[in-house]
């Protein structure tokens, strides 16, 4: 269910601009044609990565920078994103307890330096995630809960033994967050953080990283799949700012924006009318806007100041504001992706945080001025990214609505991420954090359990640890249901929780209508290969 | 002083136009509680309001009233100018006026951090300032200082060395007035002229820096009131809300008209050789 209506939404967004005539006639005619070996895909990062290691990272310029080089056990099948298929892996089986995996691994892979791919690069990449002693916020935030041990059996074969029959763990090993290592790789440099350290199996070659500029990628002549990838390469400038990207757009520098942040409608419309050349379409990107308080220091480590700051956020002022209207307020899980495991949003319109402003700002003043009379100085963070530096002006006018006043701190990018993992921040004013699967549990294990990838505020509470590792390992999906309600339900109840929800993020995007069998990921993160694209003439 | 204001307006028309730009400006930066109808920082109404009668310069992407962040601006902007200049170049000036009273090699010494300071491209400089110090009103205002001093140091030490090599001077040391005498009693009092033309020329340079480091993200905080801030979002909507680039494009350039007119004017009228001019 859920993967069916994020599909709806990431893939018919895109067939309906087609339709209704941006399109024209690119889609039928794509079907038809032969592909078109050659040519270079230009499309861009929103900052620079800085550090490439994509089991130790979490921003999606460090998967962006990555995608093409590495393959997965498992991936979402470029030619239908809503499925798993085999990469690395060509089948697997489940033992009838459903806490045994063994996937049989492809014969004849080599690495981008010649070594051969065997099943003991399978566990050295899976054993790094899985150490407790590492922090790994995507991939290892995802596996840790479900999987106990990974066996190399032989040379071509590979054993996941899990804690309990988990069923996200296929779309979880297919995340692009999980792709597989070499181990000589691993051993010689350590991590992966080096450009000279991507040698993966995938379709493209990683070719070059100039520092703030651009990443490039060639094509990988001994790629496993024979006649893949089409491409030459692919070429992602790092492009900072909205200004700089939506020129970019305009000036037919990239032929795609298919990623974060997505463009606003003024700046989709500004596009539309500088280039006919693409398909201009409005997706969600399986995306939270959330809040992060630090629940370790002072004045937050105090429940009442967290249950203020979330009931002064104004929700809907936010997304119309700063999304320009493109987004689903308040809601923990987004009915459009999660399905059913969502609370109905006339539910949720009526929590504490949600509901009309009026009374929440009386209430947030009240427990803001019982512990400091003569209001609050605060410094806000917020990373010079996307629009995010708006947002957080919005958040900041919010707060001063219940005499917290707050001062805007900005960090580039990376030291932002990095800032915010030591715990060096007080706010987090803005922070959009992507799904890595579409279930949803995703949201809990990235966010709000204690162990969460991106548990910045690291704010600990049992039950809700409790919930969402019941929630993970019940079977019964009406019961997973109830589970996730009571969760979702519990968290918008006491309102003191260090990550608060702002709501689902949507935009608009384009590709160029050259660009040919393209498909969108179920998240902004997969199906970033490239691997079966093409140009047309 | 009101024939002396005549005179003035009648010897300087140019100039009594920037002054009359000056003083809107003061008055401005002086009353924007009162003058401005909403906080600078609400983000209360709709944004992208194109101007009407009850948003004059329209609103801006969050929907704050952009007559009002024009208003704070003009504080803003003064705040910084003045400050900045008051120091640095009042640091400045103290620094040339002392060393080249000084001479031998607390001069040469002091000259070659000048040399070094000014060998740096000053908006390279700022932003390298900014950059390590971190975003803030008063940091923009300190690296300002730290960008006038060595120029005003230069340029009152050119003064001072002349006033130095006078009689009156040598008349002084004779008389065995200390060096702290001769200095703040003789040398300074007569580098005042060359002091109040830097100040009125340099408050409108300071501006147009803070401006210019808030344009590209290093100066003021992206939510306090700045002109150049201002410009900034407004360039990312400037087709679908060209106001958020005019308004406070157009106070940039009246503030830094008016003042440079008015700085020209004061120069003209401390200006020896001018001066016979004014009849």
């Amino acid at each position: 269910m859920t993967m069916s209506l994020s599909r709806f939404t990431r893939l018919a967004a895109l067939a309906v601009a087609v339709a209704f005539g941006v399109g024209t006639v690119a889609a039928p005619a794509a079907a038809q044609e032969k592909p078109r070996p050659g040519g270079v895909l230009n499309w861009f990062d929103y900052g620079d990565p800085g550090r490439l290691d994509v089991h130790a990272e979490s921003p999606l310029v460090v998967q962006q920078a990555t995608a093409g080089v590495y393959s997965g056990l498992l991936h979402y099948d470029p030619d239908d994103p809503s499925k798993v298929v085999g990469d690395l892996a060509e089948r697997w089986t489940v033992s009838p307890d459903g806490k045994t995996y063994t996937f049989h691994l492809r014969k004849n892979v080599k690495w981008h330096d010649g070594q051969p791919f065997s099943s003991a690069d399978v566990k050295a990449s899976f054993d790094r995630v899985l150490n407790p002693d590492f922090k790994s916020p995507k991939c290892g935030a995802s596996l840790k809960p479900m999987v106990a041990s990974v066996e190399a059996v032989d040379a071509n074969t590979v054993e996941f033994k899990l804690k309990f029959a988990a069923a996200p763990f296929l779309p979880s090993i297919a995340s692009a967050w999980c792709r597989v290592a070499a181990k000589h790789i691993l051993t010689k440099y350590g991590d992966l953080n080096a450009a000279e350290a991507q040698i993966g199996t995938g379709p493209f070659k990683f070719k070059k990283y100039e520092r703030g500029s651009v990443i490039e990628w060639e094509k990988n002549p001994n790629y496993f799949i024979p006649g893949l990838p089409y491409l030459d390469g692919v070429k992602q400038f790092i492009l900072v700012g909205g200004p700089t990207q939506l020129a970019a757009a305009k000036a037919s520098k990239i032929m795609l924006w298919d990623t974060w942040p997505p463009m606003r409608k003024t700046q989709a419309d500004e596009l539309a009318r500088a280039r006919t050349d693409v398909d201009v379409y409005q997706a969600s990107i399986n995306t939270l806007f959330l809040v992060f308080l630090n629940s370790k220091k002072p004045p937050f480590d105090n429940a009442d100041l967290r249950r203020a700051v979330n009931l002064a956020i104004d929700r809907q002022d936010l997304v119309t504001k700063a999304l320009e209207g493109a987004g689903v307020p308040c809601a923990i899980l987004d009915p459009k992706l999660a399905g059913d495991f969502a609370l109905p949003l006339d539910e949720v319109a009526k929590a504490p945080g949600c509901r009309p402003k009026e009374q929440d700002i009386a209430e947030a003043k009240k427990l803001v001025e019982k512990h400091h009379p003569n209001g609050l100085d605060i410094e806000v963070a917020v990373r010079q990214v996307g629009n995010y530096v708006d947002r957080a002006q919005l958040f900041l006018s919010q707060l001063r609505k219940i005499g917290i006043r707050g001062t805007l701190k900005t960090h580039e990018s990376a030291a932002g991420y990095a800032a915010f993992g030591k715990g060096d921040f007080t706010i987090i004013a803005t922070q959009d954090r992507a799904m890595d699967i579409t279930d949803p549990s995703a949201v809990f294990h990235i966010a709000y359990t204690t162990q969460a990838g991106s548990n910045y505020g690291q704010y600990s509470d049992p039950k809700v640890d409790d919930l969402a590792d019941r929630a993970l390992r019940e079977s019964n999906r009406d019961k997973r249901k109830q589970l996730y309600w009571e969760l979702q339900r519990y968290l918008l109840a006491k309102g003191d929780h260090a990550s608060i929800a702002v709501g689902w993020v949507e935009g608009w995007f384009f590709k160029d209508k050259k660009l040919r069998n393209y498909k969108p990921g179920l998240t902004v993160y997969d199906n970033n290969t490239f691997m079966k694209v093409w140009i047309a003439q | 002083m009101r024939a002396a204001l005549a005179r003035f307006v009648i010897g300087q028309p140019l100039g009594a136009a920037g002054a009359v730009v000056v003083v809107v400006l003061i008055a401005v930066a002086l009353l924007a509680p009162a003058l401005s109808p909403h906080g600078p920082k609400d983000a209360a109404f709709a944004p992208y309001v194109a101007p009407s009668w009850e948003f004059p310069m329209g609103t801006d992407q969050l929907g704050r009233d952009l007559l009002s962040r024009v208003i704070w601006g003009a504080r803003l902007s003064l705040y910084v100018g003045v400050a900045s200049v008051m120091f640095g170049v009042t640091l400045g000036a103290l620094w040339g006026t002392v060393t080249a009273y000084l001479g031998g090699a607390a001069d040469a010494g002091s000259q070659r951090v000048v040399d070094s300071l000014m060998a740096l491209p000053p908006i390279i400089l700022a932003l390298s300032l900014m950059a390590a110090l971190g975003q803030s009103v008063n940091n923009v205002i300190l690296a300002l200082v730290i960008l006038l001093t060595p120029t005003a140091a230069r340029t009152v030490r050119a003064v001072a060395l002349g006033v130095a090599a006078t009689p009156f001077i040598e008349a002084a040391q004779a008389a065995g007035a200390s060096r702290t005498r001769i200095i703040f009693r003789h040398l300074i009092p007569n580098c005042m002229a060359s002091y109040i033309v830097l100040v009125t020329t340099n408050i409108s340079y300071a501006i147009v820096v803070e401006a210019s480091l808030s344009f590209i993200g290093a100066g003021a905080p992206p939510d306090e009131p700045s002109w150049g801030g201002m410009l900034t979002a407004g360039i990312q909507a400037l087709e679908t809300a060209p106001w958020m680039v005019f308004f406070p494009g157009l106070a940039i350039s009246l503030a830094v008209f008016g003042l440079n007119l008015f700085g020209d004017s004061i120069r003209d009228l401390t200006d020896p050789r001018l001066r016979g001019g004014l009849g």
